[in-house]
């Protein structure tokens, strides 16, 4: 079976694109599929997170997938951020750092995860960004992973990809996973089946709304997230399923996908010339806190 | 035995990273027995190199199921925390206050809504 892959990038149309590939190939079963990239011109690295969610789902159904009429300058691309490596193509050094690499992570390796982080936010590339901003934005990659640890309930584990693009003076940091979705979550919680894909991620944006709490509050991690992204004027997006969410400087938006991307993924693009100091000038005491 | 005592939560959980709700179940179960037994606490985050709501929520969050506000004022300290930590913490709190005041609240207004299928 071949699929015809086109341009992807960090946008709507492009995560809509990654859902095509899986509603054209949802029946496949010991199969062999074939992602024609000859229309793809352009694909932002950090998206390799999310197409590999739809390429684990179909691994998982024994299908064989392979990538074809790839054109040399993609290709590059993704030798350099090792996503190749999962066909069994070399990787390419990545001589100007910019990259921070596709792996595969299991569901509990938050440790590993903060190692990754150490080696390769201190690429040569990658700007020296501000002390405030650089912790916020790990901090923000943590809420991000522990989330789909938590939440996914994915069996091929946690998706990272991340690109610097130097003219643009932005990071791009994509997290995905293969699990049961935010919808479904939300569903269950709320024990309301007519709730949709936009309903849910609503639903999860909002402060102290967490669908596993065991006793204990929860919820934060996505409002910290907006927040941190609203005065860094970055981007921030949520998929998951059919509902797609943005927001960046201009706008915050929902929105319907025409195809189901089967998992959740969650792109931070920050503003690496940011020189917010991110707290508040009167410092808070321990008895200002309980 | 001294009636104040130091939570050093780097060597409890043995990692700077005060990531995970295990993590924060383990400091939690220390604080919440010591509280109960009349102590005076001082939860401390020296060498902890990250922290994220998750474990605060469990750490911290939850002692507002065991004890009442003025328990908690009374008894609880933290140090070594920096100044957006600190603001952070704070948020922790504040909504572990209300998640426990109304629990139920939020999620019975959205059961009733949409009857919408994609």
């Amino acid at each position: 079976m071949k699929v015809s892959v086109g341009t992807i990038e960090s946008d709507c149309h492009g995560f809509n694109s990654i859902a095509d590939i899986s509603s054209k190939t949802k029946d496949a079963w010991i199969d062999s599929i074939e992602l024609d990239l000859s229309s793809c011109s352009f694909f932002e690295a950090n998206m390799a997170a999310p197409l590999y969610v739809v390429i684990a789902r179909l691994r998982d159904k024994l299908n064989d997938v392979s990538i074809t009429n790839m054109p040399s300058v993609i290709n590059t691309i993704l030798r350099k951020n090792k996503f190749l490596s999962i066909f069994n193509q070399s990787d390419l050094t990545d001589i100007n750092q910019t990259t921070l690499p596709f792996k595969i992570f299991k569901l509990n390796a938050g440790d590993q995860f903060n190692d990754y982080l150490d080696i390769y936010m201190k690429g040569k590339g990658i700007p020296s960004m501000s002390d405030a901003l650089t912790k916020r934005f790990k901090q923000s990659l943590f809420e991000i992973f522990l989330n789909a640890s938590i939440h996914s309930q994915s069996e091929s584990g946690i998706f990272v990809c991340g690109q610097f693009y130097p003219k643009k003076h932005r990071i791009d940091f994509t997290i995905a996973d293969a699990g049961v979705g935010i919808l479904e979550n939300v569903q269950n919680y709320l024990r309301n089946p007519n709730i949709d894909s936009c309903d849910a991620i609503k639903w999860a944006m909002v402060e102290g709304h967490t669908t596993k709490t065991k006793n204990h509050p929860g919820g934060l991690g996505l409002k910290l997230i907006k927040d941190f992204i609203q005065i860094n004027g970055g981007k921030f997006q949520v998929v998951s399923r059919f509902g797609y969410y943005e927001l960046s400087a201009n706008r915050e938006f929902l929105q319907k996908m025409n195809n189901d991307f089967t998992g959740t993924c969650i792109n931070i693009e920050i503003n690496t010339e940011d020189n917010n100091s991110y707290y508040l000038k009167s410092e808070l005491k321990s008895e200002d806190i309980f | 035995m001294s009636n104040q005592i130091k939570i050093k939560v780097a060597d409890l959980i043995g990692s700077p990273l005060c990531i995970s709700a295990e993590d924060g179940q383990k400091v939690f179960d220390k604080v919440e027995h010591l509280v109960k037994t009349g102590k005076q606490v001082t939860v401390s985050f020296e060498n902890v190199s990250m922290l994220i709501s998750l474990f605060l929520n469990v750490a911290i969050g939850q002692l507002y199921n065991s004890f009442n506000e003025e328990t908690v004022r009374a008894q609880l300290k933290v140090e070594g925390l920096s100044s957006d930590d600190m603001e952070l913490l704070k948020r922790v709190v504040d909504n572990a206050k209300k998640y426990y005041s109304n629990k139920k609240s939020y999620d019975d207004a959205w059961q009733e809504e949409d009857q919408n299928e994609e």
